[in-house]
């Protein structure tokens, strides 16, 4: 008789999924005995966060808010609630709203988790050094890895990728083995900081070390299709990002598989998931959602290729948040437009800023070749090159 | 889904704080088999289960023997003394001090990896199976049992009554993790219910509040909006004229369990000189594999320590794998943390708490001002120079300096034992004072005693009462006979005292008898949730 096969575990995500979600129908179960229950009603609503983080599906996403409505509705302008929806809100790129989370609870602004946020904040309006030099303190007081990994981000963007990467394995030496998920997101971001100076192969070795510390994720597999496509391996990555969309529905990601399928050459192919992601775009965008405003630009840009539409997306996205990614977006757009002086002056306000970006310095060569001054153009390939040698390869939206 | 960094999308404090294997309870100690053998007990959460152990978690025994030290004479005994005291006990844990330790890993079969780590007879190692008594045998031929296991959890306390007495209002009221100012609300601690104490007071109309249910839920109430202050100037009296105490004795842990690690230990194992070194000092540790190790292992096939586990044993290998491991709690003296630390993460320095000096005397300085006067109220003589005042008072030290003169008495004094049983050889061994009992935080068994609190302790001491008695002035007498250190425990005192419910304020005993022999604590209970 034949051995019985024992099913194989389940995978790390795949288990942290189905804890999430026993936790919220037991608690669900809790609340709907007892409405009154703060602690309960404060933790479905973190739970559902949680569930929502993992998944990126919109209805979980919605749960959490409602939840957190709910609760202020109930209960206040409590700390942790007004934290929550702070972060969630951060998360959408509703940047006036976390303004007013923390203005709701003006307790939670003096705390540590408060002071990252407004950080978060500052980053993304372009306050760069009171960024930092909140999370300098911060860190300075209580060394926590999600602080060094703030930090480690703004020094990246900044120029200093050595010292960057640094951070982000201290922050990796706070984690113990029962926060591997944190793990993993801090090596996917080490990969994505290879991967911005064209170090492939260590971003290879990041995308391996955090499918092995939280497997069964799809944003490791996103990521390893990023490099694929880097690599220039265009078809294997096209089969990657398609095996995620079996079980993950997100514009981006069908955005990313039909510039693959541009890329190609499988013209008929990509049209079906472009449509997909611009529809989803779109729709959110009717909604009054502002955070696919900068993959609306993106898209319109490139492989949409209608850049009027382009330049009226990135220009809303740099209404709300003033920094040198969307002031680059903007340039980009009006380049593609044909605006090449108006390309020139938003790139300029993001080189302002010192960012150090190969991304940010291709575009300024771009439109200074186009402007004719080839001395800038030049100079700031070179720059573009010195980050990153291997010059413009596939970049996926993701 | 953002283009920008966004560690809180994974950041773990918007998860539940599960239960973590690494969540040391306590550490016990007495002599065994005459005054041969030394028992440790080391107990945690019973993470993932009881009987089952978490193998991304190490644990560490570590003791040392030596002599007694000789205490400073009493004319000595003041603010520089105190700190002299202190940097003496560092100098020798840092620059002498080189405990041996017993070193315990879970292996993927759930078993355990021990290693006898500096220990006169050399480095070994053995691998156990878990929940059954199991002798190992030293290459001196020197055998220790072990059991590492589920057991039933030893400590008896009205943790409720504890929590009350310090206004902890986490376990009355949803307090959210960011607001670390309220958790121990600024009013006064005390023992004695204040009057229209509204934020703390027992409710009759909702017993269960703050109390532990057996389907792991803690009835609380949403935090009110602050100050949270009081307003009174007096104890709460019922028309009897008598006080509320804010403990009832309840036994908060009865009927769970714990995880255990329960070795007993030869004298001569530890010590080759068992004749001067009559002190076994031990305490706990617990460390959490760190992330990156964990993801190194799961890409490598065995570690090659459980390979080859002598080859680790190279002084090299040793520091590489605690290197790997991150320490997350230590335990040495029950209510060290809870009482003396405030529970800060930061301050889990095991015996090596001597930096904590000023900070206890700081501690016990704002302890002492709500308590004293409730043990004054009572009529009891108290340690803590008060003033005489008639309610407790909420006073926190800047200072270690201005908090001295008030808490020297409690410091230093001698706590004296009910009895003389815990001397059974009526050795001139002097009582222990506070001072020497919390720093360095170690379980120090005195190899001559009964082992009894402070002179160890045993498992059916009752700590959370003796730590009470500090509180006491150790000179005064009550029907001809001394105050000591279980004079609160003892149920005719609170009969004759104005206060309900007439109770103890700590359980008497344990919820299970505990094991006549090894390993002494008692079965575990049938899991419940």
């Amino acid at each position: 008789m034949a051995a019985l096969a024992s099913a194989p575990p389940p995978s790390a995500y795949a288990a942290e999924v189905a804890k999430a979600q026993l936790d919220i129908e037991r608690l669900e179960t809790i609340v709907r005995r007892n409405t009154r229950d703060v602690e309960k009603r404060v933790r479905l609503a973190y739970r559902q966060f949680h569930l929502a983080s993992l998944t990126h599906q919109q209805r979980h996403f919605a749960a959490a808010e409602q939840s957190i409505a709910d609760a202020l509705r109930d209960f206040g302008p409590k700390e942790d609630l007004c934290l929550l929806k702070a972060n969630i809100d951060g998360r959408f790129h509703r940047l006036e709203q976390v303004k007013e989370d923390l203005r709701s609870c003006p307790s939670l602004g003096r705390r540590s988790a408060g002071r990252a946020v407004q950080a978060d904040i500052d980053f993304q309006e372009g306050r760069y050094d009171s960024a930092r030099s909140t999370l300098e303190q911060m860190i300075a007081e209580d060394r926590t890895w999600d602080n060094l990994a703030r930090l480690a981000h703004w020094t990246w963007k900044f120029g200093d990728r050595v010292l960057a990467d640094r951070l982000y394995a201290e922050a990796e030496d706070e984690l113990t083995a029962k926060e591997l998920r944190s793990f993993a997101w801090l090596e996917l971001q080490r990969g994505e900081l290879a991967l911005s100076q064209g170090l492939f192969s260590q971003a290879h070795a990041h995308a391996e070390r955090a499918a092995a510390s939280f497997t069964g994720h799809w944003k490791n597999r996103e990521f390893a299709a990023k490099v694929l496509a880097a690599r220039g391996e265009l078809e294997p990555a096209a089969g990657e990002l398609m095996a995620v969309a079996d079980s993950v529905s997100r514009p981006e990601l069908h955005q990313a598989i039909g510039e693959l399928l541009l890329a190609l050459g499988r013209a008929a192919e990509a049209q079906h998931w472009l449509e997909s992601a611009l529809r989803e775009y779109l729709a959110s965008a009717r909604r009054g959602e502002t955070h696919y405003f900068h993959h609306l630009s993106d898209f319109y840009a490139d492989a949409g290729a209608q850049p009027a539409e382009a330049v009226k997306w990135a220009s809303r996205d740099v209404a709300l948040r003033e920094n040198f990614t969307t002031q680059s977006a903007l340039a980009w757009a009006l380049l593609r437009n044909g605006d090449i002086n108006d390309g020139l002056r938003w790139i300029n306000r993001a080189l302002s800023s010192g960012v150090q970006d190969a991304t940010v310095f291709s575009t300024a060569a771009a439109l200074y070749g186009l402007s004719g001054d080839a001395a800038l153009e030049q100079r700031f390939q070179n720059a573009a090159t010195l980050i990153c040698p291997q010059g413009r390869t596939v970049h996926l939206h993701l | 889904m953002a283009d920008h960094n966004d560690p809180n999308a994974v950041n773990s404090i918007f998860a539940d704080i599960d239960y973590s294997a690494a969540d040391l309870y306590d550490m016990f100690g007495f002599p065994t088999n005459g005054d041969s053998t030394a028992l440790l007990a080391l107990t945690f959460t019973a993470t993932p289960k009881a009987g089952v152990l978490d193998s991304d978690v190490l644990y560490r025994l570590l003791m040392t023997s030596h002599p007694r030290v000789a205490f400073p004479l009493s004319q000595d005994l003041n603010f520089e003394s105190a700190f002299g005291y202190f940097e003496a006990v560092k100098d020798k844990y840092l620059g002498e001090l080189h405990p041996a330790e017993i070193r315990v890993t879970v292996r993927a079969d759930q078993t355990a990896l021990l290693k006898f780590i500096g220990f006169p007879c050399g480095n070994f190692s053995a691998v156990v199976e878990f929940n059954k008594t199991v002798v190992v045998r030293a290459p001196d031929g020197e055998s220790i049992k072990v059991f590492i296991g589920g057991r039933d959890d030893a400590f008896f306390n009205d943790l409720t009554g504890f929590f009350r007495s310090i206004n902890y209002a986490p376990q009355f009221y949803h307090v959210p993790h960011t607001m670390t100012e309220a958790r121990e609300l600024p009013i006064p601690k005390t023992l004695l219910e204040l009057e229209d104490n509204d934020l703390f007071n027992y409710r009759p109309d909702f017993p269960t509040w703050g109390v532990f249910q057996k389907d792991g839920t803690t009835p609380k109430l949403d935090l009110p909006p602050g100050p949270w202050e009081w307003q009174g100037s007096k104890f709460k009296k019922d028309a009897k004229g008598n006080y509320r105490f804010v403990y009832d004795g309840s036994d908060c842990r009865a009927g769970q369990n714990c995880n255990a690690i329960v070795v007993e230990v030869p004298h001569r194992f530890i010590t080759q000189d068992t004749a001067a070194n009559r002190l076994v000092n031990c305490w706990g540790e617990s460390w959490v594999l760190r992330a990156a190790h964990k993801v190194t292992s799961i890409s490598d096939h065995e570690p090659s320590w459980l390979r080859h586990p002598w080859r680790a044993f190279k002084e090299h290998a040793l520091d590489e794998e605690l290197r790997a491991h991150k320490l997350v709690d230590t335990d040495g003296q029950p209510f060290a943390d809870a009482a003396l630390s405030e529970r800060e993460d930061d301050r889990q320095l095991g015996a090596n708490n001597f930096w904590l000096g000023p900070h206890f005397v700081k501690r016990l300085g704002h302890l002492g001002w709500g308590f004293g006067p409730s043990i004054s109220a009572l009529g009891l003589k108290c340690s803590f120079d008060h003033d005489d005042s008639p309610v407790s008072v909420h006073r926190i030290y800047d200072t270690a300096v201005a908090a001295f003169p008030r808490v020297a008495k409690t410091l230093f004094q001698q706590l004296n034992m009910p009895d003389t049983s815990w001397n059974p050889k009526g050795l001139n061994i002097p009582l222990r004072r506070p001072l020497e009992i919390f720093v360095p935080n170690v379980c120090a068994i005195d190899m001559d005693t009964t082992g009894s609190w402070p002179f160890g302790r045993r498992l059916e001491d009752q700590v959370a009462t003796r730590f009470l008695s500090m509180f006491l002035d150790m000179g005064a007498e009550l029907n001809g006979k001394k105050y000591h250190i279980d004079m609160l425990g003892d149920p005719a005192l609170w009969k004759s005292l104005p206060i309900e419910p007439k109770t103890p304020p700590n359980p008497l005993k344990n919820d299970k008898e505990f094991l006549s022999d090894f390993p002494y604590l008692a079965e575990p209970w049938p899991e419940s949730w």
